[in-house]
């Protein structure tokens, strides 16, 4: 075997701290390596043209880059080799940079350390063998979980561009926190009014089936063909003869139902139909409150529905899709605003979310857009809102910024003048952070026209004082101590992962950072992939994002879907195991094991025997762990591979 | 135990016309250790041997004999190598008939011939009563304390009776008490420092002789032609006459047994050396028990830790859910 060698400086990047010269002439001294040098950037245009020359000119039939992860620029270097006639799996990479140039100053070390990881990839490549892809063919259908924003704008485009799609929603309508919204910043115009034509088309495109009311149960199989398995929980309604009529909810006893939806704010029936512009508009019961699944006596709404749709005894569903991709467009939540204990949230009726002052301000939400102090129902004149409740803190593990809490508080400030011409708005802040377009505009609008009183600092403490509030806290700019008599104090709470996120990536084999956000294929150049081919990402599940972000996230999103689905057929990686027949003792082991249930146990010549299905089984190698004699071995990472790369650093 | 002997018989007699064999031990060339008697016709059920002496794990015989009716004497350790082997779908249930006893301890011939002395006279008979074991030579009987003569699994036994049978030959009873237990392997291995256990295991493994007796002894080794220990194709072990090597071995051993071995004890009773090899698999059973609440051999029903996937395992935290 003629072996080449090529060390990327990458720029500075590794030669910075490593002798990249000195490793490229170490590599001349390893087995079989007939070529070595180093070069600048070795991804670049002249880099790879550097590689393609070599292969020719020393008649190379392996190669080895040290440079970066293979993360980065595998496939790149593999397509290289291609393109100089070579098999593309005989090509290793020495990852001198991450693991090497950017965690060790020691340039002498890092020198030895990135000669020991270049013989490592020689020895291994001295032992690969030449791998075929094979095809598969692919569903063209795609799955879109989560009914927010994004995902109502991912399945739009995916159906408009003539997929088949799948919507499923955990809540009983479709719209997700944009739908509690009362107007949107920067324009400050109706969200329901520019969501409500969205939703209603998703309810009429021939191309979607939606779930509500469902959540992921269990996901199988690989890109190209998932089974998916959808739990469309008991609604107790048939929603098939269901009208949306509403009559069910005025003939409802249990009338003090917490309302999620208005973020429980006022009370709701037992039945109901969330909000009135709810996708699909079906009513639904809520079993905890209901008197007749509860205490088995009531049905009211049974007497009351002219349909006859109510049903008592409905169980959830399994339902099984198979889909070609999935979108995961999960959302957020908001931080539980009781964690500050200063703040009094939760103590005090008058402390409350951000987000249940939009349902004050909407016309359909509880007080019909009267703007009325939950204690005694007054309306408030002066309002405190404080800004970064559970954002840029590191004490209670919120380090990062939420992003739109900013400018929705700037929005609030607008419409509370709107509102209450006399009243006077207060807003304590750490930074104002308004990138958008037009939005910082907006904040100077919020102060410069509607009179908010912003103030550089933060609250110490909210004290009850004779039906009013005591909001003391620090003017950092004036630097002193501020007392602000309030009515009603609004926590501008920050956003986190949605509840369940971390269960749903498991489902999904895709990753998620400590928070809970679901993690995208690089964070510049694969904003909405996952690391799962196949699965892709929309909206505040990856990072708390605004509604323009989301929407063009989900555009994006159904943009590498079509592109994706643009081919009848996929490659499949050769990497995987394969099972030497004759070694294989049928003990089964290895399907017992297999995550991905990509093994199965065939009768070959009356003995049982395993067998990889190449296109479930992902390459993870637990099955060649599992097998005791080493009849399962992982192409590309077979054990012998691995010892020699263990014995080239240990012996 | 005459009684209970004559009781094997008797139901052996009755299962057998119904089975293609049943395998129980009788006396063999050595007189401390019965061997292995493979009865297919009613007049071999007379030569049974029952007694401390029926040491070896009969259980290791059954997967090879996957796919006949097959009857099986075993003590309480044997059953769980037989338990072991049913979770692994190794055997099949309903194709063995299991005749279950109660063991007073089974003796280590090593041990005890060191202890007696000269055997040429042979030996009659040998039990255990309480404390000690009664060896009858010559008619004449000499006793020792167990310490001395039972098998060093037998001190940590954790259940004397055949749990899962289908006859229950006898009374059912206690594993051996023995008042001054000899500290195992284990234990003295713990009280070292990493590099004592080291030159412990070196030196030890200086005295292998690479028979793979442990191996063929093992009931649970399952890769038969296909060792690892002697391929190239995966390379993991080589031929070179060196301590690493053979203790290489021995740990990829440890480590195919790990949360399946019963702690049987064949390994090391089949080891012409004496290695205490045994305490590898023991040392790695804690840690699987530690881990996954969970033992091998007890109950055919459970499926065995690490022939499973699961995205959180009971014991082991990764996540916050």
């Amino acid at each position: 075997m003629n072996i080449g060698v090529f060390v990327c400086h990458c720029g500075s990047n590794i030669a910075g701290t490593v002798d990249t010269e000195a490793v490229a002439k170490a590599a001349l001294n390893f087995r079989e390596v007939v070529f070595a040098t180093d070069t600048m950037y070795a991804c670049s245009e002249p880099g790879q043209a550097g590689i393609v020359d070599a292969i020719k000119t020393y008649d190379l039939d392996g190669v080895v880059v040290a440079s970066c992860t293979p993360r980065m620029h595998e496939a790149t270097f593999r397509r290289t080799l291609e393109r100089a006639g070579l098999n593309k799996y005989m090509f290793e990479m020495a990852n001198i940079r991450e693991h090497v140039s950017w965690v060790g100053k020691d340039k002498e070390a890092n020198t030895r350390k990135a000669e020991e990881l270049v013989h490592m990839a020689v020895e291994k490549l001295r032992r690969n063998d030449y791998l075929e892809a094979g095809e598969f063919d692919i569903n063209k259908r795609v799955m879109v979980i989560g009914g927010g924003v994004a995902g109502i704008q991912a399945a739009l485009d995916c159906a408009d561009g003539g997929l088949e799609v799948v919507l499923v929603e955990r809540e009983p309508s479709i719209g997700g926190k944009m739908s509690k919204l009362d107007k949107t910043f920067p324009t400050v115009d109706c969200s329901s009014c520019i969501l409500g034509p969205k939703m209603v088309d998703v309810a009429q495109h021939p191309n979607i089936t939606l779930y509500t009311l469902s959540e992921v149960d269990s996901v199988k199989g690989f890109v190209g063909n998932f089974d998916v398995t959808v739990r469309r929980k008991a609604a107790y309604v048939d929603w098939d003869a269901c009208t949306g009529c509403g009559e069910c909810a005025t003939k409802c006893p249990s009338k003090k139902t917490p309302d999620r939806f208005n973020e429980f704010i006022g009370t709701t029936t037992a039945i109901n139909i969330p909000f009135p512009q709810a996708i699909p508009k079906k009513a639904s019961i809520n079993p905890e409150a209901c008197i007749m699944l509860t205490k088995g006596k009531c049905g009211a709404c049974a007497k009351a529905c002219p349909t006859e749709a109510i049903r008592f005894d409905q169980q959830d569903e399994l339902v099984t899709e198979q889909v070609g991709a999935i979108i995961a467009a999960t959302g957020y939540d908001l931080f539980d605003f009781t964690k500050y204990g200063e703040y009094g949230g939760g103590r005090y009726p008058d402390v409350i979310t951000s987000m249940q002052y939009e349902r004050l301000l909407s016309a359909s939400g509880p007080t019909e857009g009267h703007i009325k102090r939950p204690s005694d129902g007054t309306e408030p004149k002066d309002i405190v809102f404080i800004q970064c409740v559970g954002s840029r803190d590191k004490s209670i593990g919120r380090p990062y910024c939420s992003g739109f809490c900013c400018m929705y508080t700037a929005k609030q400030t607008i419409l509370t003048k709107d509102h209450m011409p006399d009243s006077q708005s207060y807003v304590f802040y750490m930074d104002i952070r308004s990138p958008g377009k037009n939005y910082d505009e907006f904040t100077r609008r919020a102060m410069e026209e509607y009179g908010a009183r912003y103030i550089r600092g933060r609250v110490s403490a909210i004290q009850p004082k004779n039906g009013r509030y005591l909001v003391k806290g620090a003017d950092t700019l004036l630097g002193q101590q501020v007392e602000i008599e309030a009515d009603l104090i609004v926590l501008a709470v920050g956003a986190e992962a949605a509840k369940g996120a971390g269960e749903l990536a498991e489902k999904l084999r895709i990753s998620y950072d400590p928070y809970g956000f679901f993690l995208e294929g690089h964070p510049k150049l694969k904003p909405v992939e996952t690391n799962t081919a196949g699965i892709y990402l929309a909206g505040s599940c990856q990072g708390p994002k605004d509604i323009p972000s989301s929407v063009a996230q989900g555009d994006a999103a159904a943009a590498k879907v079509l592109a994706l689905f643009s081919k009848d057929k996929l490659a499949s990686d050769p990497q995987v195991s394969g099972v030497k027949l004759v070694r294989c003792i049928g003990c089964g082991k290895c399907e017992s094991v297999c995550p991905f249930g990509a093994i199965e146990m065939i009768d070959f010549r009356g003995m049982p025997k395993a067998s990889v299905v190449e296109t479930v089984c992902q390459g993870c190698g637990v099955c060649t762990a599992a097998c005791p004699q080493g009849a399962i071995q992982l192409r590309h990472f077979t054990d012998n591979q691995i010892l020699a790369e263990v014995n080239t650093l240990c012996l | 135990m005459a009684s209970s002997i004559d009781d094997l018989k008797t139901e052996i007699k009755k299962a057998l016309p119904g089975l293609d064999m049943v395998i129980a031990w009788a006396a063999g060339p050595d007189p401390l250790s019965h061997t292995p008697l493979f009865i297919t016709e009613e007049a071999d059920v007379e030569r049974i041997e029952w007694d401390p002496r029926c040491s070896q794990n009969l259980a290791g015989y059954l997967p090879g004999l996957r796919g006949k009716k097959v009857g099986i004497v075993v003590k309480g350790c044997d059953a769980r190598s037989l338990v072991e082997l049913l979770q692994e779908k190794l055997i099949d249930r309903e194709d063995v008939t299991i005749f279950g006893l109660h063991c007073t301890g089974a003796v280590d011939a090593r041990a005890a011939r060191k202890a007696l002395g000269s055997l040429r006279g042979g030996l009659e008979s040998v039990s255990v009563n309480g404390g000690t074991a009664s060896f009858s030579m010559s008619g004449e009987p000499r006793t020792l304390p167990l310490a001395e003569v039972l098998q060093k699994k037998c001190f940590t036994c954790t259940g004397a009776d055949a749990e899962v049978c289908d006859h229950f030959i006898g009374e059912h009873g206690e594993p051996p008490r023995v008042t001054e237990t000899p500290a195992t392997t284990l234990e003295e291995l713990e009280a070292m420092s990493m590099e004592e256990r080291l030159h412990f295991w070196e030196d030890q493994m200086s005295r292998c002789i690479r028979c793979y007796a442990c191996r063929s002894a093992c009931p649970l080794c399952v890769c038969q032609d296909h060792c690892a220990a002697q391929s190239r194709e995966p390379h993991w072990v080589d031929q070179t006459d060196h301590p690493r090597e053979k203790l290489m071995f021995q740990a990829i051993h440890a480590l195919h047994t790990a949360g399946r071995c019963t702690e049987c004890g064949e390994c090391e009773r089949a080891c012409p050396m004496g290695l205490p090899i045994m305490t590898l698999k023991q040392a790695l059973n804690r840690s699987i028990q530690d881990l996954f609440d969970y033992r091998a051999g007890t109950d055919p029903d459970q499926a065995p830790p690490l022939f499973e996937f699961r995205e959180e395992e009971k014991n082991i935290k990764e996540r916050e859910w």
